[in-house]
């Protein structure tokens, strides 16, 4: 026990020293805040926003009314067109034949043209068709807006009178009783999100950290004097130990910020920062357990390889297991109650993801968090046992690579 | 305390590298176990160290199964390496403190021992920037650190200059005479030679030659003497030496300016001594021939090259 502190200081030291790691943690923590805390001092950025909307608006009206667009009527079915055209804010040409509109397109001199071939049937002409042409659309609701008032004034309304049939606004309040994906959908992605980065970065250090020591030939000296279990379990618990406080000081300083300057925002972030408790329960719960797993399983990568450039290699299976939970977590963030995400909750290496995104956006029993967690737990155990046997048996294998399945026929035939 | 080994058997694969070694050692003197490179030195003070397992034989201190980790065990190993990025001071003060000494102990120790090492300079400089002898003298400060009752050295005098090597070598006297138990490998013979009272000779996994290096020196020097004379070049004296005393003696081989003769009847001398009087043989140097650990070893291990 007492080797295994020396060694989780030295280690842990070993990250706190290192300038990168501290600048690192340091500049993102400000960033963090800057982020938070700049825009309370921009006068009109946060309380003027709905001000600043009308702008963007009149703006773009200015530029829709300079548009100007062609129509060439060719049926005798719509009547008044002029009402027709004087409802959509543009400049309008008339055009007598098919070709002639066709012409002018081509030639820019109007934006598009519309034919009017009888009162539901309508040729778009366009040089180039964009995506989400908001014209055609406008043309044919508007046109659809001016057939029903005709027809309404033909039944005998005045124009006011239609005009009114027009103007019912159905107003649409969502009362939820179970959970608001949409409000949860933010930071649970955030959350995802900064254990995934942490996974795989920190996995990586991990490795080096252990390979390392065989590559500078320092791990004679440590094995013929340390347990190999203190040091297998201080290395990757340095690292784990180093990446959640980082993670919680960049983090926690975010929330920090947010915290004071929450009325400056007028609750505008809470759609990232305003999580539940039982959530960061879980999220501490099961990301650290994930975390731990993925980082024993880079350790004990980092026992079988001799050199730091052979790490990256041998890491990429794990790596690919860890981006396909991860993957599984962001497509079962649309539909938490899939049965893709109810069997990754509770296979260890996906359900640290899977089940947390269960418990923040879906609904799930106490039970089944439970079971899972426990599932979690015990991999925990029984991998750092295994990575603690490989890791004494690869240290003093040098040379390359040592085949994963090899490795473990050789911890066998040893027992 | 006595560490004896006893018929280390090892197998890398299907070949066998070590065939059976035995040898026993006692507190307060040092063995040198000699030996060509790949004649097995390595793999078997790794076994000592319960790097790895060997396959058969056993290994005990004063009579029970040696575990290295209830010793304090000074272990240089063939494989030199500390942590580069390190400075001197806070790898040695981690290492003293994982084979249990107090963070203050550490440090006092530490302390000496690269005064005594003369490093004491690069106490606060990283690893890397020393030259590789003075990184080698902060190896061995590490072995040292946690005053080991058995010291074990790896080959600890490549890579050092004949003034270290004299320091390392007066650091290993001290610490034999302070009663610690050390062995160590070489295959530089007059280092081993120095401060060595036992020996083993390892050819090709095989102890070819062991025991107290005195008595293996008169073994091999009896029946054999070695002479000069002050007006005849060696060859000369050599053919002298055959043509006439060839009832007596054997001309066995010409060292330098001597020539080394064997004996035809052990009791001998006095009548070849007569002889070269007679002859007016005027002689320089007449006596006992103590053959070198060098000529030991290369008759022992340099027969099949």
């Amino acid at each position: 026990m007492k080797q295994f502190v020396t060694v989780l200081k030295f280690e842990l030291n070993n990250y706190f020293k290192n300038k990168s790691f501290m600048l690192t943690t340091i500049l993102l923590a400000v960033l963090m805040v800057g982020v938070i805390v700049v825009p309370t001092f921009i006068p009109g950025l946060l309380k003027e926003d709905t001000s600043g909307k009308k702008q963007d608006t009149q703006i773009q009206e200015e530029a829709e009314e300079s548009e100007s667009l062609g129509i060439f009527v060719d049926t005798g079915e719509v009547q008044d067109v002029d009402s027709l055209l004087s409802s959509m804010p543009y400049q309008w040409k008339t055009y007598e034949d098919e070709n002639s509109i066709k012409e002018a397109v081509k030639a820019n001199e109007i934006e598009g043209g519309f034919i009017l071939h009888s009162a539901s049937e309508v040729t778009y002409v366009v040089n180039n068709l964009a995506v989400e042409d908001r014209l055609s659309e406008e043309f044919s609701s508007a046109l659809a807006a001016h057939e029903k008032r005709a027809y309404l004034m033909g039944k005998g309304l005045t124009a006011e009178e239609a005009a009114a049939a027009d103007m019912v606004n159905i107003n649409l309040e969502p009362e939820i009783l179970g959970k608001n994906s949409v409000r949860n959908y933010a930071y649970t992605y955030a959350l995802v999100f900064i254990i995934y980065f942490l996974i795989l970065f920190y996995g990586q250090m991990i490795a080096v950290s252990v390979t390392t020591e065989k590559s500078n030939r320092a791990i004679e000296i440590l094995v013929t004097s340390v347990n190999p279990n203190s040091l297998i379990f201080g290395k990757v618990l340095a690292g784990a130990i180093a990446g959640v406080l980082q993670m919680v000081l960049i983090v926690g300083s975010g929330f920090a910020a947010y915290g004071a300057f929450k009325d400056a925002w007028g609750g505008g972030l809470d759609f990232l920062f305003n999580i539940p408790g039982r959530v960061l329960a879980a999220y501490a719960v099961f990301g650290t357990l994930s975390y731990l797993l993925y980082a024993f399983i880079y350790g004990t990568l980092g026992a079988l390889v001799s050199k730091t450039e052979d790490i990256s290699k041998s890491s990429t299976p794990i790596t690919i297991v860890y981006v396909a939970s991860f993957l599984v977590a962001m497509l079962g963030l649309t539909n938490t109650d899939s049965l893709m995400v109810k069997v990754a909750s509770y296979i260890p290496f996906t359900s640290g993801n899977a089940m947390f995104i269960r418990v923040s956006m879906g609904s799930v029993g106490a039970w089944e968090i439970i079971l899972s967690g426990l599932i979690l737990l015990l991999s925990c155990i029984v991998t750092g046992i295994f990575a603690a046997k490989l890791f004494r048996f690869g240290t003093l294998h040098y040379g390359n690579p040592l085949k994963f399945t090899k490795a473990l026929k050789s911890v066998k035939e040893q027992q | 305390m006595k560490l004896e080994v006893k018929g280390l058997k090892k197998n890398f694969g299907e070949q066998e590298i070590l065939h059976g070694i035995s040898f026993s050692v006692e507190s307060g003197s040092a063995l040198g176990l000699l030996g060509r490179n790949g004649a097995g030195k390595t793999t078997t003070i790794r076994i000592l160290m319960d790097v790895f397992k060997g396959n058969g034989g056993s290994v005990l201190m004063d009579g029970k199964p040696f575990r290295p980790r209830e010793y304090q065990i000074g272990y240089l190993p063939e494989e030199r390496g500390l942590y580069p990025k390190k400075t001197v001071s806070e790898q040695l003060i981690y290492l003293g403190m994982l084979r249990g000494l107090s963070a203050k102990a550490a440090k006092d120790s530490m302390k000496k021992w690269i005064e005594r090492m003369g490093v004491s300079e690069y106490e606060n400089r990283k690893l890397e920037t020393l030259s590789k002898g003075n990184q080698q003298k902060v190896q061995l400060a590490q072995t040292l650190i946690c005053d080991p009752a058995v010291i074990i050295l790896d080959e600890p005098f490549s890579g050092l200059d004949p003034v270290n090597s004299q320091i390392l070598k007066d650091v290993i006297k001290e610490q034999i005479q302070a009663g610690k138990l050390v062995i160590f490998s070489s295959h530089q013979m007059s280092y081993v030679e120095e401060f060595c009272e036992e020996i083993a000779i390892l050819n090709h996994g095989q102890i070819v030659l062991s025991g107290d290096l005195k008595e293996i020196k008169r073994e091999f020097g009896r029946d054999r003497l070695v002479m000069s004379s002050l007006d005849e070049e060696a060859p000369d004296l050599a053919r002298r030496l055959n043509d006439t005393f060839s009832d007596l003696l054997e001309v066995e081989k010409i060292q330098k300016d001597r020539v080394i003769i064997k004996k035809k009847q052990p009791e001998n001398k006095p009548a070849i001594l007569k002889r070269l009087l007679e002859q007016d043989v005027d002689l320089e140097y007449f006596g006992l021939y103590e053959p070198s650990l060098n000529d030991i070893f290369v008759e022992k291990a340099g027969d099949e090259a």
